[in-house]
């Protein structure tokens, strides 16, 4: 650490624009804060041959306790440090329980619309990270979540909504998707007639709708569409060396010129493939989804992309439920109403509260 | 700060007496010590967020933030480089800070240049005991005298040790992105042979994809896995019994069943339907370019500006801002943990990263112990760039052959 003294100087040094210090001053003022060049020599690999290459030690007492003493202090941190995260998380989990007794949906979006009346912002485009759990029915508690999920984003007004999951296992079973969704909608909404139109979509597959009766009834008393894109890993890194492979191809034909390639070309082009999905209906608008989610939600113990597309997730705000306590055991992977409403709550800006 | 002034006073006194002030040192002498003892990350990166709200606060000018700022990350250098982590990535300033006022960009223009021209006054100290400074970023955007100073301190961090601190200077990721895809097009839009190659490739283009192969594996030789199979081709060129043929020969299947295929779907290339249609008069010589179906994630990772470095294991962005404002989309990408903390940056500390290296360090070690547990990554033990790429290799090969 840098003693008070010193950092006034190198301070009023830098307000001089580096001309108060000659290079000397500077130096004999740096040197006492350097550490030792043998010590540095052996610090990437403390454990490793580099020290015991070095036979000539002077004080290996010395040395020997001090690494003693490390030890002892790692053991020691991470004990204390422990014993804290087991307690942050018990806090967290009593606090999570009486958060879930509070804020429950009951399957009323009059309910969940009331929750997020008071909020200053929603997101417009919501984005979820899932993971698939190991047991044997992973997949079908994955599609009862999504389908939650639709259903809250849907009741409170959030109509454009993607789900990222990283084997892209979702994508081969749409059609099943889409009928487990419509059957929690109607749980919520009631008579079909309450409904929105649900469109369920995955980049490079085509759209997959509502069937088209409740569209014929009325159409001007229910315009709410709530569009699900489906994400997976090949979304990601995958789809700009497509982009890259593309594009080398077009150069070497001579169609395209490399400084062609900026920015806006790239966005463009990446956005196109997860607004627009194969075979458009030309009277529909010509993109779906706001290409940049607004808000993420993680549904996991601390927040990692985990192959998430990145070049969409440039301003993207990140909210993880359970990032608020280390978690390391699997705390905050399932996806709750609370952890939900907790998200859209942080969006906002705003503290969440006992008592709605 | 809470308290009354005149206790933050009597406090900052007591901190800064000897006793104390030595005490303070041996303790993060020892924690940093302690640290050490447990995995390490490899690559950390910081978003120096809150200088500007910091001054605003605490009622200083923009300008003394970013000085104190600068004394933060100082700070937090040392903690990174003395507990072992080998690259340091922050983002000192993007593309969109240009739209800044212009006093305040002129005054952070001037901050590096004197910083990085103190640098380069300490040359023989940083041979001692300096990281690799690297600027990355759009340095065509800086002003003449400044870029100077980036060129002069890189230029004479360049022969130092192992550990590397990489400034993102006029940086956005999306524009490192769309850069890295127009190298790597650049690239592979470079013809590779002219002339009477064309004549042999359309006797046998089962060789052509080969020679391809092996020439881009000299041009790039950038992971081991090709510097192999190329001295591989080299010596075993003639007889298909040695034990690496059957890779060998899968890979040419691969050649052959991409190039058949493109040329049939949508190419007009003229030297690759030259051996199918063989009148097409495209020209004798007409350049041979290299397969773009060769383009792997590694290829763009190996065009990014980080390249070389090691996967980022941890992302710290300060002053409880939770989005990534364009900073290492692509780097930050499978299993890099991102935290945001409540703290301005000038005030960010040892005190605030420990537990950050402790929850990473905690998580690694679980990880280790439990190999199939949830969110399981490797900390320094990477899988190899080579494994994956031959890994992509197969399955590449799996699909184009069904």
């Amino acid at each position: 650490m840098v003693s008070q003294r010193d950092r006034e100087i190198l301070r009023g040094d830098l307000r001089a624009r580096g001309t108060k210090l000659s290079i000397a001053e500077r130096e004999s003022l740096l040197k006492s804060y350097l550490p030792d060049p043998t010590e540095l020599g052996q610090k990437p690999s403390p454990q490793s041959t580099s020290e015991r290459r070095k036979t000539p030690r002077k004080t290996p007492v010395r040395t020997f306790l001090k690494s003693q003493t490390y030890y002892l202090t790692y053991a020691i941190t991470h004990i204390i440090f422990g014993i804290v995260v087991r307690l942050l998380q018990a806090y967290h989990a009593v606090i999570d329980r009486i958060f879930a007794i509070v804020y429950h949906h009951h399957r009323t979006p009059e309910l969940i619309r009331k929750d997020v009346k008071n909020l200053k912002r929603l997101p417009q485009h919501l984005s979820a990270i899932l993971t698939l759990r190991k047991e044997d029915d992973a997949l079908a508690v994955l599609m009862d979540e999504i389908a939650e999920l639709a259903a809250w984003s849907s009741c409170s007004g959030i109509c454009q909504l993607s789900i990222y999951e990283k084997s892209g296992v979702l994508k081969s079973c749409i059609p099943a998707l889409h009928q487990i969704i419509t059957t929690k909608l109607a749980s919520y909404y009631g008579t079909p007639s309450h409904q929105p139109n649900l469109q369920l979509y995955a980049p490079h597959h085509p759209v997959h709708r509502s069937a088209p009766i409740s569209k014929n009834i009325d159409t001007t008393t229910q315009p709410e569409t709530l569009t699900i894109l489906l994400l997976s890993s090949t979304d990601g890194r995958e789809t700009l060396v497509d982009l890259t492979k593309t594009l080398a191809d077009m150069s070497q034909n001579g169609k395209l010129s490399p400084e062609d390639i900026t920015p806006e070309l790239v966005d463009a082009e990446i956005s196109e493939i997860t607004t627009q999905p194969l075979s458009m209906d030309p009277t529909m608008p010509d993109t779906l989804l706001k290409p940049e989610p607004d808000l993420l939600l993680v549904f996991g113990p601390f927040l990692k992309l985990d192959g998430y597309p990145p070049w969409q997730l440039r301003l993207t705000e990140m909210y993880c439920t359970g990032g608020r306590s280390h978690g390391i055991i699997g705390d905050g992977e399932a996806v709750e109403y609370q952890g939900y409403m907790r998200g859209l709550w942080h969006f906002a800006g705003a503290q969440m509260r006992f008592g709605r | 700060m809470p308290g009354s002034l005149h206790m933050s006073r009597l406090r900052n006194w007591f901190l800064a007496s000897p006793p104390a002030e030595y005490a303070i040192t041996s303790l993060k002498e020892l924690l940093i010590g302690a640290l050490q003892q447990g995995p390490i990350p490899q690559h950390v990166a910081f978003v120096m967020d809150g200088n500007r709200r910091f001054a605003r606060s605490h009622g200083i000018e923009t300008v003394e933030g970013h000085n104190l700022g600068f004394e933060a990350l100082a700070r937090i250098l040392e903690v990174c480089y003395k507990s072992g982590v080998k690259v340091v990535t922050i983002y000192a300033f993007s593309i969109e800070n240009f739209k800044r006022s212009k006093f305040e960009v002129d005054a952070l223009m001037e901050m590096a240049k004197v910083k990085l021209s103190q640098m380069a006054q300490h040359g023989d100290l940083l041979d001692r005991y300096g990281a690799k400074v690297r600027v990355l970023g759009r340095l065509d955007m800086l002003k003449p005298d400044v870029l100077e100073a980036v060129n002069k301190a890189v230029d004479m961090t360049s022969r130092n040790g192992d550990r590397v601190l990489n400034i993102c200077f006029p940086y956005t990721s999306r524009d490192e992105i769309a850069s890295a895809i127009r190298e790597t097009v650049e690239d592979y839009s470079t013809p590779i042979q002219h002339g009477h190659s064309t004549a042999a490739a359309s006797r046998n283009p089962f060789s052509e994809s080969h020679i391809a192969h092996n020439i881009r594996a000299q041009t790039h030789g950038s992971t081991t896995h090709e510097s192999h199979s190329d001295s591989e081709s080299t010596s075993g060129s003639s007889g298909q019994d040695d034990d690496a043929s059957v890779q060998h020969d899968h890979l040419d299947r691969v050649y052959g069943s991409m190039s058949s295929c493109s040329s049939s779907t949508t190419l007009h290339l003229g030297n690759q339907q030259d051996p199918k249609g063989g009148s097409i008069a495209t020209g004798a010589d007409s350049p041979v370019y290299i397969s773009p179906e060769t383009i792997t994630r590694q290829t763009l990772n190996d065009h990014m500006l980080t390249k070389g470095t090691p996967p980022l294991d941890i992302l710290i962005r300060t002053s409880g801002v939770e989005r990534l404002s364009d900073f290492m989309l692509w780097q930050t990408h499978e299993n890099t943990e991102i935290v945001f903390l409540n703290v301005m940056w000038p005030e960010f500390d040892l005190w605030h990263f420990l537990p950050v290296m402790l929850g990473w360090q905690r998580r690694i070690s679980k990880s280790r112990q439990d190999p199939n547990a949830e969110g399981n990554f490797a900390g320094e033990a990477k899988p190899s760039d080579e494994g994956l790429d031959a890994m992509l290799w197969r399955q590449g090969g799996k699909v184009k052959d069904i």
